[in-house]
């Protein structure tokens, strides 16, 4: 059935649930382009012949169209839903995406992201004074200035507000202010403890 | 539109001045307010940078004078907990706008560019500069990827139509703060016929967002 | 589920939303249909159940995609035309009338409400007791949905959710969502800072990487 290539992304993409990055189907992309292609060119044929009397082509006709209107709506709602995804990386990871993530992702996402990225850290700078306000800090209403933290892996030396470094070792705890350790939490490097 | 400003800390509005002078305390309730409002709201309001500058400029403020403070003094660390708190509800609201403009940016846009001279935008230069890109971006992309590979007479998409525009019908709840008359409200079902209320101030309602949308952007009610 | 992705979400009622995957996969779901004249050979374009080159006979039943109906639908000359799902028609109107919470919305559906209010795209003379069933059905359903949603909490709850239609287990995760989160308050734990659910969903599959 045409239009089943296209359908078929659209449920893969679906299926990965929590805004989560499944591989970018370059291939089923371009199957489902050239379908479009051949159902376009049969169409281009058939709609002379009816306009020349053949009557009986004209549900044909339409018919094919539905089929290429369906495949051009399945391919932008894929590629559409997979920018929000990859938007919502930015918010959650940060600026820097691991590879893991970026091998799923095709050449012209990556250089969407980085635009994306770019606008919004020319964005953020504007707002709030000299340094600007980095808006992907302050997720939650803060309840106290520094917060316990365990470290989960081995992430190296790291500068606090005073000037003074510290060693994130894996396992080792700190005492430390919550707005210099919010995006490594996030990023699964250090776990907020509550007392 | 009267101007906010952060200096002086008492409230001298006298009538005639066309600078409202805000006292810190004010200037963070109006913070509060568009932030809960926007929040709240299923569309874009319109735009506060006054508010935004002066609470920047607030926050800047207490950061020097924190600079200045002896260490290990006990008020160090409770204004650090106030500039944290500010800075958290700043954040937030310029957040959820971002958010709001990504979601909807033909619909912004759109809106911005039909706007009559004089009318207050609901997007400042900043918000305004990141939309055009963010669309810009997204129709580049969409067209390169896909677009311009399909045949000639589907090259074509509006994102004005692609592109969800908010739900106005969707329902908020609201507390009055000024009290309003004879607001029209639609039937619900076929049985009934429209009809008109009164809001008491203080009072709460939930409501639809239509409804109620000027009462939002003249501050008559605050989404809650 | 990440906290930052904000996926364009299905359009109201007889309205589809271009670019949603839930209205996309909702239109896929098929509807009975009978072709009205000879259809020409649709081979390439229906696949398979239609064999190669043959001409469709007038009267022939097919079981078309909803987003194909409604496209045919559109022209004047009427080459198809639809029927009722039979979870749409007389008898399981009258099902659901005397107890909408025994059907399982899933099997039947799993997208009974929003493909319910899709057929109303179509002139059918039936129309308003559609509308009127599917509204009830919501009606009668959702307490029990809701009640649940704030109850199951740390239960299993995958026994009823396994016969809910996709709007109901929207309505459902939404309602366990702010359980959640109202215990975790109560528990002076939603100050928490924690590892981002798409950080945890690559992070596990980087370690495995690093191991191999």
């Amino acid at each position: 059935m045409a239009g089943e290539r296209a359908a078929e992304l659209v449920r893969e993409l679906h299926r990965a649930a929590g805004g989560h990055l499944p591989p970018f189907r370059a291939e089923g992309l371009r199957q489902t382009l050239e379908e479009m292609r051949v159902l376009y060119e049969r169409n281009q044929a058939d709609v002379s012949e009816a306009k020349s009397g053949r009557t009986d082509l004209i549900f044909l006709v339409r018919f094919r169209h539905c089929c290429l209107l369906r495949n051009q709506r399945c391919i932008l709602a894929y590629l559409y839903d997979r920018l929000l995804r990859i938007r919502a990386l930015r918010w959650e990871y940060g600026s820097v995406l691991p590879n893991t993530i970026q091998f799923h992702m095709s050449a012209e996402e990556v250089e969407w992201f980085n635009r994306y990225k770019k606008s919004l850290a020319t964005y953020m700078r504007s707002v709030g004074g000299e340094e600007g306000l980095d808006l992907t800090q302050d997720i939650k209403p803060p309840k106290s200035l520094y917060i316990e933290v365990r470290c989960l892996r081995d992430y190296g030396e790291f500068e606090i507000d005073d000037g003074t470094t510290i060693l994130l070792k894996k396992n080792s705890q700190h005492f430390l202010p919550r707005w210099k350790c919010e995006q490594l939490i996030r990023q699964g490097v250090l776990e907020h403890i509550l007392s | 539109m009267a101007a906010v400003s952060s200096e002086g800390t008492e409230a001298d509005s006298d009538g005639g001045s066309e600078e409202l002078v805000l006292t810190p305390a004010q200037l963070i309730r109006s913070l509060e307010q568009a932030w809960l409002n926007e929040k709240f709201a299923p569309e874009l309001l319109e735009s506060k940078p006054e508010i935004v500058e002066c609470v920047v400029e607030q926050l800047d403020h207490m950061e020097a004078n924190l600079k200045r403070a002896k260490r290990g003094d006990l008020k160090v660390s409770v204004h650090r907990m106030e500039i944290e708190r500010i800075r958290y509800v700043l954040s937030s609201y310029l957040r959820c706008r971002l958010v709001k403009i990504e979601k909807f940016f033909p619909h912004v846009l759109e809106k911005e560019k039909s706007r009559a001279e004089g009318e207050p935008s609901i997007l400042s230069p900043e918000e305004f500069a990141f939309a055009k890109e963010y669309m810009a971006n997204t129709e580049t992309y969409l067209k390169n990827v896909a677009l311009k590979h399909m045949p000639p007479n589907l090259q074509k998409v509006s994102l004005l139509k692609s592109v969800p525009k908010p739900n106005l019908d969707s329902f908020v709840f609201l507390r009055v703060l000024e009290r309003q008359e004879n607001i029209l409200v639609e039937p619900e079902t076929d049985e009934q016929r429209e009809y008109t209320i009164d809001l008491e101030e203080g009072s709460q309602h939930l409501i639809r967002y239509k409804t109620i949308a000027p009462l939002v952007a003249s501050g008559a009610v605050q989404l809650i | 589920m990440s906290e930052a992705y904000f996926p364009v979400g299905p359009g109201l009622g007889l309205e589809e939303n271009f670019l949603s995957l839930d209205d996309i996969l909702m239109s896929q779901e098929k509807l009975p249909g009978r072709a009205e004249s000879t259809l020409p050979p649709l081979t390439f374009a229906l696949g398979q159940g239609v064999s190669t080159g043959d001409s469709i006979p007038e009267g022939s039943k097919l079981e078309i995609p909803l987003w194909l109906a409604k496209g045919l639908y559109e022209s004047k000359r009427r080459i198809i035309s639809v029927e009722l799902p039979k979870i749409y028609k007389e008898a399981w109107r009258t099902v659901f009338s005397a107890d909408a919470s025994v059907v399982d919305l899933h099997k039947m559906g799993p997208y009974y409400y929003r493909f319910g209010s899709q057929l109303l795209n179509f002139d059918n003379p039936e129309n308003p007791e559609i509308a009127q069933t599917i509204l009830q059905t919501f009606i009668s359903r959702f307490r029990r949905i809701m009640d649940s949603s704030q109850n199951a909490y740390n239960e299993d709850a995958s026994a009823l959710v396994a016969r809910l239609d996709e709007l109901e287990r929207a309505l459902f995760r939404a309602g366990q969502k702010e359980l959640n989160d109202f215990q975790c308050w109560e528990k002076g734990q939603a100050s928490q800072i924690t590892a981002s659910s798409l950080v945890q969903n690559y992070g596990k599959r980087k370690f495995t990487d690093m191991d191999g």
